[in-house]
């Protein structure tokens, strides 16, 4: 049975007050290297955005039509991971061919969203929690905006940080970090807008 | 065969799903049962508590089938007992929280005016805050828990635990106002369902 | 001869592992998923087993499998492998621990994507011997285990006021205790993880400094 969340709810309640890595803790990896440059953060996020709709909707399709009517709820793992791998594969080559100029803004990123724990997290979280097909889209398109919003307003406080004074220890991913945490205690503040816990 | 050719990359890759899905296969088969058994352990247990029958991790079994039957009624599967020389009737109830949903085994006396526990048997709530609806303090709230007309009320308190038994509310959790709503409209929904039981004089 | 060095470089990575090169803070990697649960002690530390025995036994088997593995399906094969241990923990922990299995929840699907394991398979396994291998995803693991470990320690004594589930704040101090509701969301742990960063690079330099003014040596 699918939670009582209505669909836009939940899309304003996963870019805000449970963003996908600012409350849920994923896809920092690239996160931490990617946000020292405001233009290639702009990039990484659309390209997070678009792929974990696709990868939301393709996996929650593979989801009722394959693992669960086949009983292989242990192989959703590595199905969804083929199913990521294949999608960005199949993402890359139809970039390139439509549209160079895009390929060249967006390309060198695909490879690195595969591994990217945020789209197979929101993947699972969607498994776990039973959405049905406009939660999942509202979901995906949702957790890719916050992640987007989240990697642009750290690229932009780093812009000033990384030439402020800070003692040597803290310096580059040590004051990030510290960044993060007052960005995720701002996006609590969140909470009362929503009404949603 | 070289190893770079598209032979043996497809061969090899092959082979390593076919390895992997095997072995996996031979692993999940020889767990199913204990997963099952855990499953069944987990549900028992939670009528027992539910209930307030007083039992230990390694007797669950041999209590339950010693003090509980089921009895079936419209409204779904009761499990029935007898506590203190009285019956007592429990029931599993499923509904939408906010994250996922929420499964509870609600139980009360024969003549539906007393809670006599609840027990949370599994939720997907926000660990720390909705999730809080697994902890002891919230869920004794419940037990021997006057109901009133319009049910139970979980209202806005200290969030430390309502200590009133007769007042028919409880406290809701601070901060998971969402989640504390689902309890709400979840344990009306069920003493509604065990009024239609008595109803039909399936609760004696 | 052989076994000496073995024993040399055995010790050699247990250190880099363990604070040299310490995964997170100063590689900062594998920070995303973990830190999620780090709020529950219990949690952490069957979490980060499961990464330490994830990065070990995956790094063992593709390293014994170097010479087999074709060059264009490496990452694949890798993933593939990687998912087979992860698969395996959740296969144990929902057969033999199904009370915090189901805790952790989507997490433990997450140690996959741990850039961690993956960092160890491509960064040494690939050139390394098999036991070697082993011993060195089992260190980074215990180097990853030390730092989360140390963080929920102080997540779960502030916010919930226990250890491992047993209440120790609040039976020592009862209702004066109140619960730092921060230490169980997610900013604290952010500022932890900064701290502990900035701790051991504070450290870290400091040695570096007074190591180089007497000897101007090698570490």
């Amino acid at each position: 049975m699918s939670p009582a969340i209505n669909p836009i709810i939940l899309f304003f309640a996963s870019i805000f007050t449970s963003n996908i890595l600012l409350a849920n803790f994923l896809g920092m990896c690239s996160f931490i290297s990617i946000s020292k440059d405001q233009k290639s953060s702009f990039g990484l996020g659309f390209a997070v955005t678009i792929v974990m709709t696709i990868t939301m909707v393709a996996s929650w399709v593979v989801l009722k039509l394959i693992i669960e009517p086949l009983n292989l709820d242990y192989l959703s793992f590595i199905i969804f991971i083929i199913v990521i791998a294949a999608i960005v594969q199949i993402l890359e080559m139809v970039i390139d061919r439509v549209s160079p100029a895009l390929y060249m803004a967006l390309g060198i990123f695909l490879p690195l969203i595969t591994v990217n724990c945020a789209i197979l997290g929101a993947i699972l979280f969607m498994q776990i929690r039973n959405y049905d097909f406009f939660q999942t889209l509202a979901f995906g398109i949702g957790s890719g905006a916050g992640w987007w919003l989240a990697i642009m307003l750290l690229a932009s406080i780093r812009k000033r940080i990384d030439v402020a004074p800070v003692s040597a220890g803290l310096k580059g991913p040590g004051i990030t970090i510290i960044t993060i945490g007052f960005m995720a205690m701002a996006f609590i503040g969140f909470s009362g807008m929503l009404n949603v816990q | 065969m070289k190893r770079d050719s598209m032979a043996y990359t497809v061969l090899f890759t092959f082979l390593v799903c076919v390895f992997f899905v095997f072995f996996l296969s031979l692993a999940n088969e020889s767990t199913k049962d204990r997963v099952a058994s855990n499953r069944r352990l987990a549900e028992r247990s939670a009528v027992l508590s539910a209930m307030g029958i007083p039992y230990t991790k390694d007797t669950i079994d041999t209590t339950y089938e010693k003090s509980v039957s089921t009895v079936k009624a419209s409204t779904g599967e009761l499990y029935r007992a007898s506590v203190g020389g009285k019956n007592v009737y429990a029931q599993r109830f499923a509904g939408p929280g906010l994250w996922g949903t929420i499964t509870i085994i609600l139980a009360v006396d024969a003549p539906v005016e007393h809670l006599m526990g609840l027990q949370v048997v599994s939720h997907n709530e926000t660990p720390g805050l909705g999730g809080r609806i697994d902890e002891p303090w919230f869920k004794t709230q419940f037990k021997d828990e006057k109901i009133g007309p319009q049910g139970i009320r979980v209202v806005q308190g200290s969030g430390k635990g309502d200590k009133d038994p007769n007042n028919s509310q409880v406290d809701a959790v601070t901060g998971a106002s969402r989640t504390s709503q689902s309890m709400e409209a979840l344990v009306n929904r069920g003493i509604d369902d065990f009024r239609k039981a008595k109803n039909e004089g399936v609760l004696q | 001869m052989s076994a000496a060095k073995k024993r040399g470089k055995g010790t050699e990575v247990l250190l880099q592992n363990l604070w040299y090169n310490n995964p997170i803070f100063i590689q900062v990697l594998g920070i995303c998923s973990t830190l999620a649960v780090t709020n529950n002690l219990t949690n952490t530390a069957i979490m980060t087993l499961g990464v330490s025995f994830a990065t070990a036994f995956s790094s063992l088997t593709l390293s014994g499998m170097n010479k087999l593995i074709p060059n264009k399906v490496r990452m694949i094969v890798q993933v593939l492998v990687i998912s087979f241990y992860v698969i395996i923990i959740d296969i144990v922990l929902r057969a033999y621990l199904p009370d915090i299995s189901r805790s952790l929840g989507p997490y433990v699907g997450l140690i996959i994507t741990n850039c961690i394991i993956m960092g160890r398979a491509e960064g040494f396994a690939r050139s390394n011997p098999p036991l070697l291998s082993f011993w060195d995803g089992l260190t980074s693991g215990l180097g990853y285990m030390g730092v989360l470990m140390l963080i929920a320690v102080v997540r779960e004594l502030l916010g919930f006021g226990s250890l491992f589930g047993i209440p120790i704040l609040t039976a020592l101090l009862g209702d004066a205790f109140t619960p730092w509701t921060i230490m169980i969301m997610a900013p604290s742990a952010f500022f932890l993880v900064a701290m502990v960063i900035w701790a051991s690079k504070t450290i870290q330099e400091k040695a570096k400094a007074s190591k180089q003014a007497p000897a101007g040596g090698t570490k």
